[in-house]
């Protein structure tokens, strides 16, 4: 049954037991990960964005936005408190 | 010897594996298996999760007493097709965050944090945690409320929710937690239970479609309705939870089209259910029964009265449900914000001794929110409802940054937005900009006395 190979290699897979060190289970292991998935590789930071004219100007706007309307929300907030 | 100390590279002194890829790389290989051996069902069985929890996860304790207050006062018509257009809003915001988590293996609060700058990072974790803690006491309050129909107190209600937490974080692996909350969230079908069990009238179902009659009041009251709605339907937590929740899990771009099928398996889920606790709460209409909503049992109990005991038992259990779910992801997106932006590790994958961050930001917000209701004269039924209004005006901030992730190129590649996917985000996003900046201002005008409410 072409099922009983997987089912096998699944539940050896998923034994949360620590595994003895074999060198070919980690290569297999790792082979299943892509390379920038790593914890090592995902603690890298990716550089600043480049930002054009509009798009600058338009999280300027979003700023001014936040700001008013943060005030608005802080301020209705505590008055509801009260 | 460790796995990570046997597998350190001898010439970087470096660990290749920690023990997070170990996990995460044990649940990518039956995805493997599933995808080589052609097991269709198996494969969408492993990659769902994120998109459904957070569609469900969203349909929470106050969403649900919201949708069922507009049915027990409007009615079915104009709700009944807005919930509907409202997720498949949700369902394009949440499938560009699914596909970045993918693409990228980074989370929402990390990527804004680099590529946009500290002010907007900082920014974006302060809102989430801010209102998260608003909308966990909320989700407390919606236990309380549906154990006070078991005529339980609101200790019970604490004690519930933070015994779930740490049940849910105990297994050290993201696979069971998620599995643990999926199971637990699929009892939010309690509320289309509900609907069943108070017999509507289907031809008034299908006649809502019309989207009449229209809500009466002033404009005021449909913008502050609508807004509300937006609020229990599309929020900042999802998007960092679904973004962190893809890149926890593992997945790809080879999965990105299963993610696409969880998140709209999610959204209709959470249509119907949202649908059903409108039908279950229209059963009121007309009775002129005085909501006392969260200050009580005062929903499940009017139900009961109206609709019989078993509509009661079960819209009762349901909110339990929807505030339970809600906890643990909420917490959750809490605490993938808080690891990714002070830069240390964040995944259920992790120990606790090696993410300390990251579970003491999962419990600490759900203990700090349980101890709020705790609170003898706490004002509770403001900080619920000012919940929906914190969420639904910094939304906008959260979606503006969702759009350019999706579309930045040097990031996403060939799996940028398409021009027809911007089109449609960008019209969700000026309408629930509209519609939440309209809701602020009205708010801050009522609460200053310069319009009436």
């Amino acid at each position: 049954m072409s099922a009983e190979p997987y089912e096998h290699d699944r539940a050896t897979q998923l034994q949360d037991v620590p595994i003895p060190y074999d060198p070919d289970a980690d290569e297999e292991l790792i082979m299943h990960l892509e390379r920038d998935q790593l914890v090592a590789e995902t603690f890298r930071p990716v550089p600043r964005a480049e930002l054009g004219r509009r798009a600058a100007i338009g999280l300027w706007a979003l700023r001014i936005f936040v700001v008013l309307v943060s005030a608005m929300v802080i301020y209705t907030f505590m008055a509801g408190l009260h | 010897m460790s796995l990570s100390e046997a597998t350190a590279s001898p010439l970087l002194r470096q660990p290749l594996l920690s023990d997070e890829d170990t996990a995460r790389s044990r649940d990518r290989s039956r995805v493997h298996h599933a995808r080589y051996n052609n097991r269709r069902w198996r494969l969408l069985w492993l990659l769902v999760g994120p998109g459904i929890l957070a569609m469900l996860g969203e349909n929470d304790g106050p969403s649900m007493i919201a949708y069922a207050s507009d049915g027990a006062q409007y009615g079915l018509g104009f709700f009944v097709p807005v919930i509907p257009i409202l997720f498949a809003m949700a369902y394009v915001v949440q499938e560009m965050c699914m596909r970045v988590g993918a693409v990228t293996h980074r989370g929402y609060g990390e990527l804004v944090l680099q590529r946009h700058g500290r002010v907007w990072g900082w920014f974006g974790a302060g809102d989430l945690c801010l209102t998260n803690l608003v909308t966990l006491i909320a989700e407390f309050v919606a236990i309380r409320v549906g154990l006070a129909y078991f005529h339980l107190g609101p200790g019970v209600a604490v004690a519930l929710g933070l015994v779930l937490v740490l049940f849910t974080l105990s297994g050290g692996r993201y696979w069971r937690w998620e599995r643990t909350v999926l199971g637990l969230a699929l009892f939010n079908g309690l509320f289309l239970v509900a609907a069943i069990l108070v017999k509507p009238h289907v031809g008034s179902i299908v006649s809502s479609f019309s989207f009449t009659p229209l809500p009466g009041g002033s404009l005021n009251t449909l913008l502050l309705l609508m807004a509300s709605t937006i609020g229990a339907t599309v929020t900042p937590w999802m998007i960092f939870f679904q973004q962190s929740a893809s890149a926890d899990k593992g997945m790809t771009p080879k999965d990105v089209r299963h993610g696409r099928y969880d998140t709209a398996l999610g959204a209709v889920l959470a249509g119907v259910f949202g649908v059903g606790a409108l039908i279950a709460g229209a059963a009121l209409l007309n009775h002129g029964l005085g909501i006392q909503g969260f200050a009580g049992a005062g929903f499940p109990a009017a139900l009961s009265h109206v609709a019989g005991g078993a509509v009661g038992t079960v819209f009762a259990l349901g909110l339990i449900e929807a505030g339970a779910v809600a906890i643990l992801t909420i917490s959750a997106s809490t605490a993938y914000a808080a690891g990714e932006c002070v830069g240390v590790s964040h995944s259920f994958n992790t120990s606790p001794r090696n993410a300390a961050v990251f579970y003491a930001a999962n419990v600490g917000v759900s203990l700090l929110a349980g101890l709020v209701i705790l609170i003898p004269g706490a004002p509770l039924l403001s900080i619920a409802l000012n919940a929906n209004v914190l969420a639904t005006v910094l939304l906008p901030v959260s979606l503006v940054f969702v759009l350019m992730l999706a579309n930045d190129r040097p990031l996403m590649g060939r799996w940028a937005n398409r021009r027809s996917t911007n089109v449609v985000g960008i019209a969700v996003i000026v309408f629930v900009s509209i519609c939440g900046a309209a809701y602020g201002i009205d708010s801050f005008l009522q609460s200053v006395h310069i319009i009436g409410s």
